[in-house]
């Protein structure tokens, strides 16, 4: 039986139709990787996958439960299932990083728990949140305050906090948009490799299409609300990549050049020792 | 290379570098708390025991059944007018104290300081205006008013006086800023062109500021009809005394009506002023309720010069008396019986118990507001529903009613002392802060909050985790700001029996014992002035 499961799901905002009925199974453990243009609909279809859009026809099946016929509190119950790091790392600025990545293990902690991790961590959780970090190369981030990181350093704290989360289910927006070029790889790596080892579905959004296809083993490609494509990175060649982006000239079949290449000694992954 | 690394710890997760601080934060305020509430004799439980129940009891039952027969529906609709009659003729002679002094006052309309600094005697004379604009405003209006009354006797007039000399000095403070603030430029050309510092100010100054003058005026008014009420209870006249009489006959009916017919009063005077006052945020959301800008100013002056008119033809003011060399001479007396104060050691020692009563009860009082206005704000901050519209009518009840008028109704309940005004404080408090929380929780930006949200965060953690550290700077403020003025407030409750400063005042002026009645004003202008720079300096701190 698949994770999730959508039928003929449609989404619209007032007249404007976001996503236009759409079929998609996504099974246990998949990695998929989302792209298409601006403006295609895949932040819409990520907000939809994490029940936080309601569709306005159609079903999602999550874990093989209808998530739009459960009660309001069946249905947050089952959010737990999932997690969906949005583009901008939504953190409050005054919070500190620690607080900011366990606040990914939230979902179904007691108040005991929670007021712990708040108040001053205690040693074990802040090493939860430490090896989440430092995986991401942002060890010695873990006391600092969110509003002293970069945008980048931000962008890996919100990965750090899906990385502790208990969530089965992935949601990622656009997780390298200020990240760059060699950075986003490896943050990338840490994120697909996490999932692997812990037997997670990673649905990913992202604008590089040449990682999307080298790295992923299935590819949606999504075009003014439609499924343009759904399969194997092969399937995708040149022409049809040019078809999906023809339009959107901010997109050419080439990803734009990186803007601040770094040194490649720093390009080796960060070991940590446990 | 070696140094970096032995000194970088290498388990940073063993030790989190703000436990220490925070734990020690945590047991500083819990063991503060504990003389807070000695000093306030906070027992909530005595409210619990069956006596004062049944007293409680007895009372609020007849609340149940207002007292609405027309002959004391036509004596409260008289006193109502006298209210407000009594807040607009204070604020129409508060003009008179407050634009000659504003005018005096700054800088801006100086002559002397276009050409560099500003010469002696000027600087000398603007120095000397505010110092008079401070201590006016320090003294609240209510001891204003008991002393007024020791003079001019019983009567709305010692409630004018003393709204119009306080307010005077808030005014003539305010206005000075305000004309300070304004872009200097116009009126220093025009002084340079030689024109006289009454044209400059009309040509180059007021334009520039008139909206925030009426706008703060506006406000001011609104306040006054809140203090006139308060007035009332020394024996001005109107609502409060009204309201008084009730409360000391136990007429629980007479005091619900009067209650209701306080609230709505100002809440009409609240919708009054926002619908008045030019607003950044009237014309931000469309503006189309408001008139404009002009037609609002000459409707307001229309409207006030009306009812000031009215004010003055409707109340018994007794110039001819007031202003008699008699009246002048007798004033100078009663003045001159304050000084020197009394400074003997014990009585020294009193003040300053009375002094950290009424310091713990600002504390506890604010505290406890801050508490459950911050309960109370997170069901009004709520999207939509019952729950937050009763949540803010609750609000609004709480806010609209002023500390010393529930403390004279918790009195009934609890008896004499401090716990009653620290409960009065904070049930007034509570609703001035619940609307202001409101306002900053609604404010947070909500990704954060969402995002915790759509994980699955149950609606608590949500608010611990993302609204919470974004709010808390603004939560605190507002707390500390409220606590600035409820020193003010906790100084006066003494008035009606509740403790502090405030009832060492009403004793020794009872018994006409003047120095010491010196001594103790002069200690709640202290009192003020420390807690106003004690809390400007935390509010500081937290905006970094």
């Amino acid at each position: 039986m698949s994770l999730l499961a959508l039928e003929s799901l449609r989404l619209d905002a007032g007249e404007r139709r976001l996503i236009q009925p759409l079929s998609l199974h996504i099974n246990a453990g998949e990695q998929i990787a989302l792209i298409g243009p601006s403006g295609a609909g895949k932040t819409s279809l990520l907000h939809a996958l994490a029940l936080a859009k309601a569709p306005s026809a159609g079903q999602i099946r999550l874990n093989g439960q209808d998530a739009w016929a459960l009660s309001h509190h069946a249905r947050h119950r089952l959010r737990r299932e999932l997690m969906l790091a949005p583009q901008l790392p939504p953190l409050p600025p005054r919070q500190r990083v620690a607080t900011a990545v366990l606040a990914g293990q939230l979902p179904g902690a007691s108040p005991a728990r929670s007021l712990r991790m708040l108040f001053s961590p205690s040693a074990a959780q802040a090493r939860i949140a430490h090896d989440a970090l430092a995986t991401l190369e942002l060890g010695d981030r873990l006391w600092s305050r969110v509003d002293q990181l970069s945008g980048g350093e931000r962008q890996r704290v919100a990965l750090a906090r899906l990385l502790v989360s208990s969530a089965a289910l992935w949601l990622v927006d656009e997780p390298l948009s200020a990240l760059d070029p060699q950075r986003a790889q490896r943050s990338l790596a840490v994120l697909q490799q996490a999932a692997r080892t812990s037997g997670r579905t990673l649905v990913c959004s992202l604008h590089q299409v040449d990682l999307a296809r080298r790295l992923f083993p299935r590819i949606l490609a999504l075009r003014e609300g439609r499924l343009f494509y759904d399969g194997p990175p092969e399937g995708l060649d040149d022409t049809t990549i040019a078809a999906l982006y023809a339009g959107d000239d901010a997109h050419a079949n080439t990803p734009p050049p990186p803007a601040a290449p770094t040194p490649s000694a720093q390009a080796t992954p960060h070991i940590i020792c446990r | 290379m070696s140094t970096p690394a032995a000194v970088a710890p290498s388990a940073p997760w063993l030790r989190d570098p703000l436990a220490l601080r925070r734990t020690a934060t945590l047991v500083a305020l819990l063991v503060l708390m504990w003389p807070l509430l000695v000093l306030c004799e906070f027992r909530p439980w005595e409210l619990l025991e069956p006596r004062s129940l049944r007293a409680t009891g007895r009372f609020l039952s007849q609340f149940l059944t207002p007292r609405l027969d027309a002959e004391f529906l036509v004596m409260v609709a008289g006193d109502t007018w006298r209210t407000v009659a009594m807040a607009s003729a204070g604020l129409a002679l508060a003009w008179v104290i407050a634009i000659p002094m504003a005018l005096l006052s700054t800088a801006r309309l100086s002559v002397s300081a276009l050409t560099g600094r500003m010469a002696a005697w000027p600087a000398g004379l603007r120095f000397l205006v505010r110092t008079v604009l401070v201590i006016l405003r320090s003294v609240p209006e209510l001891v204003w008013a008991l002393m007024l009354v020791r003079v001019i006797g019983l009567g709305p007039g010692a409630g004018v006086l003393a709204i119009a000399l306080t307010y005077g000095g808030m005014l003539g403070k305010v206005y000075a800023e305000i004309l300070e603030s304004a872009d200097g430029t116009p009126t220093q050309a025009l002084l340079r062109n030689g024109a006289s510092r009454l044209q400059a100010f009309f040509f180059g100054t007021l334009p520039g500021c008139a909206d925030e003058l009426v706008s703060y005026t506006v406000y001011r008014w609104e306040c006054a009809i809140r203090t006139s009420v308060v007035l009332g209870f020394v024996g001005a006249g109107g609502l409060g005394q009204q309201l008084d009489n009730a409360n000391k006959m136990l007429a629980g009916n007479e005091v619900i009506t009067l209650l209701l017919v306080f609230m709505a009063l100002v809440a009409a005077a609240d919708r009054v002023s926002a619908w008045l006052r030019p607003s950044r945020r009237g014309e931000e959301e469309g503006g189309q309720r408001r008139p404009a800008p002009r037609l609002g100013v000459w409707l307001l002056l229309a409207a006030l010069l009306a009812m000031f008119a009215a004010s003055f033809a409707t109340l018994p003011l007794h110039w001819g008396e007031w202003l008699s060399l008699q009246a002048f001479a007798q004033m100078g007396g009663f003045l001159a019986e304050f000084f020197p104060p009394q400074l003997a050691p014990d009585f020294l020692w009193r003040i300053g118990q009375a002094a950290l009563e009424t310091l713990a009860m600002s504390a506890l009082g604010s505290g406890l507001a801050a508490v459950a206005g911050l309960a109370i704000a997170l069901v009004a901050s709520r999207p939509t529903g019952m729950l937050r519209l009763s949540a803010r009518l609750l609000l609004n009840a709480l806010r609209s009613v002023p500390e010393l008028v529930w403390a004279s109704m918790l009195l009934i309940s609890a008896g004499l002392g401090p716990m009653p005004g620290t409960l009065a404080l904070a049930l007034h408090t509570t609703g001035v802060l619940g609307r202001l929380m409101a306002e900053a929780l609604e404010n947070a930006p909500p990704q954060t909050a969402l995002a915790l949200r759509w994980a699955g965060a149950a609606r608590w953690q949500v608010f611990l985790y993302a609204t919470l550290p974004q709010a808390a700077p603004q939560l605190l403020s507002y707390s500390l700001y409220r606590w600035e003025n409820n020193i003010r407030a906790a100084t006066v409750l003494g008035v009606v029996g509740a403790g502090g400063l405030g009832q060492m005042l009403t004793v020794h002026l009872g018994l006409f014992q003047m120095r010491e009645t010196g001594t103790v004003v002069l200690a709640m202008l202290a009192l003020v002035m420390v807690v106003d720079a004690c809390s400007h300096a935390a509010r500081r701190h937290l905006n970094r």
